[in-house]
């Protein structure tokens, strides 16, 4: 399935991975001209927050609109049928996203790192924290994409959680700059977890409540292996 | 000619022997194709009118969760009275854009072309109806924003030929660029990175002097920050000076924009 992925799109990956170190790269650069003077804490959010953007979005964005335009040509069915677990699909995507992403976290820390001035503590943390923000990414999107049957309803979650990943979580700006009622909601959410997972293994002293944030996460993973699971799982 | 009097020649004696022209045909025309317009996006026109209210109210409020609690009365202000542009440039580059596209997927375009009626009233209907859809979206997001802030705006006469210039300017440019450029992948790409420029890297939210050098340079070229300056002088005092400037170059690039799309429309295949 690997295989298969590589060579379906590979045509696509390259240019998302650009658009990967483009859109991570330009939003570290871009997000200083909003201040006359960026404190030295809101450009550490930023630069250690960007990653999980990064680490999502061939999972979490990419893959559901691929899927939504498999059933819109009619090749979903052809796929589904092939003769390989189903799971493996779901591992398959998780190496693509991994292998696409990586190269953005790197280049959107040193660029980060080098407009800032910022010194980064990065510990052997960072290799499950990449692991797990990826997967749950990964697994998030694999249930958008198969538990909605409709193309357009699909493109339309996909597209609003862009919106909530860049805005209205607390992944790039602390939560206490978010309303009371939406820090709250954000508890539940994984962007913030994955944030807090990403943050306190590049820097120290900015995060707490790692575990809580792991846990969360696994939370989140198995909740949409289990949808997703039970999506592709069932017969029509 | 031999079969003048045969059914060939009654069906041809039967259409108009002089070509309709002038202004009451144009008129006429203008006003069909605007029944035709309002009517074939009817279903469209709330959604567009929608999206560019959240996107522009959307980003004033995210704007003000990454700059935090001390957020100064200036900085808010810039944030609010740049909420308008940004409203109205995503209505140009993503409402308009797409409808340019679709139409011409579907091959709309070729069908409009072929109606009797002059191509410049055809265009002009459509100019009209996204002009008219973006001027709410224009007031609904700077009175959200304001609210969202708390803020009291100090709206001018000048806000009717603002927010009317402005509209007209990302109704055209957008139109203009959606119609010239032949393949759709290429103009979803521009737009999408179009997006990103003006969300990130533009002077609408915030002063042209945090730019560097060679970005402010560029955007004294590009018609974004004159409109972001034209829909600011008009809702608020001291912050916008030599605004006539900024109106005579959006006015420049509404020409621009009209004259390639003059040149497209009347160019034959």
């Amino acid at each position: 399935m690997l295989a298969w992925d590589l060579a379906d799109l590979r045509l696509q990956l390259p240019i998302l991975a650009c658009v990967l170190i483009l859109q991570g790269a330009g939003f570290v650069l871009g997000i200083g001209l909003f201040f006359r003077n960026i404190p030295l804490s809101a450009a550490t959010f930023v630069v250690t927050g960007i990653p999980v953007v990064n680490l999502i979005t061939a999972g979490l964005i990419f893959e559901p609109q691929i899927v939504a335009d498999q059933r819109a040509a009619g090749s979903y069915d052809f796929l589904q049928s092939m003769p390989a677990p189903r799971s493996m699909s779901a591992m398959a995507w998780y190496t693509v996203a991994l292998i696409t992403a990586l190269p953005a976290v790197v280049l959107t820390l040193v660029a980060g790192v080098a407009r800032y001035d910022l010194h980064l503590d990065i510990t052997p943390a960072i290799v499950p924290a990449v692991l797990a923000v990826s997967l749950t990414g990964v697994l998030m999107g694999y249930a958008v994409a198969h538990a909605i049957t409709i193309p357009m309803i699909t493109r339309l979650v996909s597209v609003s959680l862009i919106f909530v990943i860049f805005g209205f979580s607390p992944v790039m700006f602390p939560a206490g700059q978010l309303p009371g009622w939406l820090a709250q909601v954000n508890r539940w959410l994984p962007f913030g977890p994955m944030a807090t997972v990403m943050r306190s293994a590049l820097v120290t002293g900015m995060t707490a409540g790692v575990g809580r944030a792991y846990l969360a996460l696994a939370a989140w993973a198995v909740l949409s292996g289990l949808i997703a699971s039970l999506a592709v799982g069932h017969r029509r | 000619m031999a079969d003048a009097g045969g059914p060939a020649g009654s069906y041809l004696a039967a259409l108009p022997s002089s070509i309709r022209r002038g202004p009451d045909h144009w008129l006429a025309s203008y006003l069909a194709m605007l029944r035709f317009d309002i009517a074939s996006q009817r279903t469209w026109l709330p959604m567009f009118i929608l999206t560019q209210v959240l996107f522009g109210t959307g980003m004033a409020i995210i704007y003000g969760f990454y700059i935090g609690p001390g957020m100064s009365p200036e900085v808010a202000l810039f944030i609010v009275s740049g909420a308008p542009a940004l409203a109205a440039i995503t209505a140009a580059l993503i409402g308009v854009t797409s409808m340019v596209t679709e139409r011409k997927l579907a091959g709309t375009w070729d069908f409009i072309w072929s109606l009797p009626a002059p191509r410049s009233a055809a265009v002009a209907s459509t100019f009209t109806v996204y002009t008219a859809m973006t001027i709410p979206g224009i007031v609904a997001t700077l009175a959200l924003a304001a609210w969202r802030y708390g803020l009291h705006l100090s709206v001018s006469p000048m806000a009717v030929p603002a927010f009317i210039l402005a509209s007209v300017m990302v109704t055209s440019a957008g139109f203009a660029m959606a119609l010239a450029i032949r393949d759709p992948l290429v103009t979803n790409v521009i737009v999408n990175a179009l997006i990103f420029v003006v969300l990130l890297f533009s002077p609408v939210v915030y002063p042209i002097t945090q730019l560097p050098g060679w970005l402010a340079a560029v955007h004294r070229v590009l018609p974004i920050y004159y409109l972001a300056q034209v829909l600011r002088a008009s809702v608020t005092t001291g912050l916008v000076h030599n605004v006539t400037a900024s109106y005579a170059v959006l006015a420049a690039w509404t020409v621009a924009a009209w004259v390639a799309t003059t040149w497209v429309i009347g160019h034959r295949r």
